[in-house]
């Protein structure tokens, strides 16, 4: 395919999977912030630091607003200026996805064209003032139905496989920060207060989806390193670190097919493997290790993995100043 | 079937005094080959119409069938105006008009070959000869270059109005990019969604075959195998305000989406670059104009184009539809010489009529133009889109005395016709809440291959939405509607 093409397809992926991921983080942590009995900017910062806006969100002027669920709230959502929120994510993904309208299903383009005009209108604004868990609710549904019929109505050939590729790298870089950031903060938390800890992990595999799939594999039993463990290393979770770069090593090796000699994509692939080796349970158990630690270098590994991508399939120049990476 | 007794939709409808009307007689009794679908539209109220024709703008609104509007920064998109209305064409009127519009398309063929090689018309016919060789949309560099497969004209569109007297005459030969063709299709789409029931009434031709039938035709000129022929469209990009049709042709007939940065010339021969390095391209289908096709042959400040595309096309080793060129046959002041073009090249009468044309560059037909401004409409000759336009019956002196020195000053720029009544269909005034007529043009297109060319029974009726305007051009706010052209009946 085309490599200008196969870019787009490519950032398709990533602003579809990031429109999903910070209506659902954002939508947790609305309800958490009801019931958690903690401080608004124990629930809030986070958020901000997840998606790495602090900076941003900041020099609006607002760093004492930080505490402030409904000033990151309306920073996340509807901020044009900040590539992490849904306003900029939804209008990126349709800018990738009209330039390709060859490319997208009829049936997946009119579901992102829909959210688009949605989201500009006024029925959005009103479902935000009146029904916040509607309108993240509504986001999140129009993605995923994108994300399957993308599946579902494309022929499953190279173009699919690079919007894929995007899903699945943004999908680890939004786990790994989420994982990293809530670890982190939890675990500064005073200890002793057993139910709210608790329901401070359930929040965190919620806003991973990862609730019950969780409970599925621990039947009850919720501790921080289990969390963690399951978010970073399970074989049969969409969303853990381990399922999202082994499926994205498996598009890799499609574009690059061991043996072949002319192809781009062997440092990109030599580079997936490393990372999947280094991605072991095991890693953990090291002395010296710690999730934080995993984690960064994880964070640090996928991005060089996305430069490295850029560079050989779509021509270096053009990928890596082309599309903000908001890592 | 008597107006008077049908409630509803055309209740107040009255054909506009002096028009030919494309669905009504001038006595308010709907035309014969209407009446089918009639009693199932008028039937409908008012209200029921405005639900129906709100659907359809907002089908087309989430598909995304818009074009761009460049003054907005934020890149807004519209929706081109559509109104749901249909004009109907008969067979018998549209069996006329295919024949004439193969004939004047297969002629502005002829004349092309013989532009750019013996120029024989040109040595018998010395005033044409300036005209001819004087525009900048000649190019000099192509003559003596044949295209592969032979075929210049491959997509035609070619604009028809309709006089007072209900008869088809071109206005304008679109033989460069002529655009369009998708709004024909999408408002096809549209239209049997939102009202099954007298579509099914109207027996009407199929146009959805028109994207199968444009690859058929390129892939016919590829200078390999067409079987084993890469076919491109190649746009100017998502910017363009054509964008939207640009990615649907590439989308219905299954082939990329090029930009010119996506090709590369080597060895005289145009590459793809794809994700498993370059892939030998045979077939463009360029939706770009001449002057950035290729910076090393047009405009070496241009960083636009496909540096050695021109080169590669000269090879023979790709063929580029339409031909690089072609603008020398549509220009507004060498329309005047098609009809003889048919007599010279075919040995034919022509079948189709035209609008007669004043060329300012021959000395009498100048003076004329000169003394009559206030009964004419004078067009420059390298404007497009209605622009660079003097309509005189509507003009203020000042206007008139302002085009009458331009006139003087380059008389080769200018053309005159005398104002055609343009015959009106019944239209949706959103406004108004009513049906009201409206002034409409038919752009029909011809696909040529070396067996010839073909017409889509169909096209697009643009219309001039504002109350007592002539203007049918999107770019000055006009809109559309699907052209119904019926079926034989057996």
């Amino acid at each position: 395919m085309i490599a200008r093409v196969a870019e787009l397809c490519f950032w398709l992926g990533r602003y579809l999977e990031r429109a999903e991921s910070t209506a659902r983080v954002l939508q947790v942590t609305g309800t958490l912030a009801l019931d958690a009995g903690l401080a608004p900017e124990q629930c809030w910062r986070p958020v901000l630091a997840v998606f790495g806006e602090r900076l941003r969100f900041a020099s609006r002027g607002a760093s004492a607003a930080e505490d402030d669920g409904e000033q990151v709230q309306r920073f996340m959502v509807w901020d044009e200026d900040n590539p992490s929120s849904i306003q900029a994510s939804v209008a990126a993904a349709r800018e990738n996805a009209r330039a390709i309208r060859e490319v997208v299903s009829i049936e997946c383009w009119e579901v992102i064209n829909e959210l688009f005009l949605w989201m500009r209108g006024e029925e959005a604004k009103e479902e935000y003032a009146h029904h916040r868990y509607g309108f993240y609710r509504h986001v999140r549904r129009s993605v995923q139905l994108c994300l399957g019929l993308l599946r579902s109505t494309m022929l499953h050939d190279t173009p699919l496989d690079f919007i894929w590729t995007g899903v699945l790298l943004e999908r680890a870089g939004q786990t790994a920060r989420v994982l990293d950031v809530h670890h982190h903060a939890f675990s500064q938390l005073p200890s002793g207060h057993q139910v709210v800890e608790t329901s401070l992990w359930l929040s965190l595999l919620r806003a991973c989806s990862g609730f019950e799939p969780f409970m599925k594999r621990h039947q009850g039993r919720v501790t921080g390193n289990a969390v963690a463990a399951f978010l970073l290393f399970e074989q049969e979770f969409p969303r853990s670190l381990r399922y999202c770069l082994k499926s994205a090593h498996k598009y890799l090796i499609e574009f690059h097919p061991p043996g072949t000699q002319g192809l781009p994509g062997a440092e990109t692939v030599a580079l997936s493997t490393r990372l999947l080796e280094r991605l072991q349970p095991t890693a953990l158990s090291a002395p010296g290790a710690t999730v934080h630690g995993l984690l960064t270098q994880v964070v640090e590994d996928t991005g060089a993995l996305c430069d490295i991508l850029a560079a050989e399939f779509f021509g270096a120049a053009r990928a890596l100043g082309s599309q903000a990476m908001a890592q | 079937m008597r107006r008077m007794l049908v409630p509803g939709l055309f209740d107040d409808y009255a054909v506009a005094p002096g028009t030919f009307d494309e669905l009504f007689e001038a006595s308010g009794t709907a035309r014969s080959h209407f009446l089918r679908m009639f009693a199932m539209l008028a039937g409908r109220s008012a209200e029921e119409f405005a639900r129906i024709q709100a659907l359809a703008e907002r089908a087309l609104l989430n598909q995304g069938v818009t074009f761009s509007v460049y003054s907005d920064s934020r890149g807004t998109e519209k929706i081109f105006p559509f109104c749901l209305i249909p004009r109907i064409v008969s067979s018998v009127d549209w069996m006329r008009l295919e024949r004439g519009l193969e004939q004047r398309t297969r002629a502005l063929g002829l004349f092309l070959d013989d532009v750019y090689g013996p120029q024989r018309m040109l040595a018998e016919r010395p005033e044409l000869r300036d005209i001819v060789l004087g525009t900048k949309l000649y190019l000099p560099q192509l003559r003596h270059v044949r295209p592969p497969g032979g075929v210049r004209i491959h997509v035609a569109g070619i604009d028809l109005i309709r006089d007072e007297r209900g008869t088809f005459r071109v206005l304008e030969d679109n033989l460069r990019t002529p655009s369009g063709v998708s709004y024909v299709m999408e408002n096809r789409i549209i239209s049997k969604r939102v009202m099954p029931e007298i579509f099914e009434q109207a027996r009407i031709r199929q146009v959805d075959h028109y994207p199968a039938r444009l690859a058929e035709t390129l892939r016919a000129v590829s200078p390999e195998d067409p079987e084993h022929s890469t076919l491109v469209v190649l746009t100017p990009g998502p910017y363009n305000s054509a964008y939207f049709e640009h990615s649907f042709l590439a989308r219905t007939m299954g082939v990329e989406l090029v930009q010119p940065a996506d090709l590369f010339v080597e060895r005289d021969q145009v590459f793809v670059r794809t994700t498993r390095g370059p892939r030998r391209v045979h077939v463009i289908y360029r939706r770009i104009d001449d002057a950035f096709l290729d910076p090393e042959a047009f405009r070496p400040d241009s960083l636009l184009g496909v540096r050695g595309l021109m080169r590669a096309y000269a090879a023979g080793n790709v063929a580029l539809a339409n031909a690089p060129g072609n603008g020398v046959a549509d220009d507004k002041a060498v329309y005047a010489f098609v009809p003889e073009m048919i007599r010279f090249y075919l040995s034919e009468e022509p079948l189709l009529e035209q609008v007669p044309t004043y060329v300012c560059a021959r000395r009498q037909e100048r003076d004329y133009v000169v003394d009559h401004l206030e009964q004419l409409v004078v067009k420059a000759v390298d404007e497009a889109g209605g622009y660079g336009m003097l309509m005189g019956p509507q003009s203020t002196p000042e206007a008139r005395e302002e085009f009458r020195a331009r006139i003087l000053a380059e008389p080769r720029k200018y053309v005159a016709q005398p104002r055609v009544e343009l015959s009106t269909c019944p239209t949706w005034d959103a406004g108004k809440g009513r049906v009201a007529p409206r002034r409409v043009d038919l752009r029909p297109y011809i696909l040529t291959g070396p067996q010839g060319p073909w017409v889509l029974p169909g096209g697009l009726s643009r219309v001039a939405l504002r109350e007592g305007s002539y203007v049918v051009n999107s770019s000055q706010g006009g809109g559309s509607k699907d052209t119904w052209v019926q079926r034989e009946v057996a």
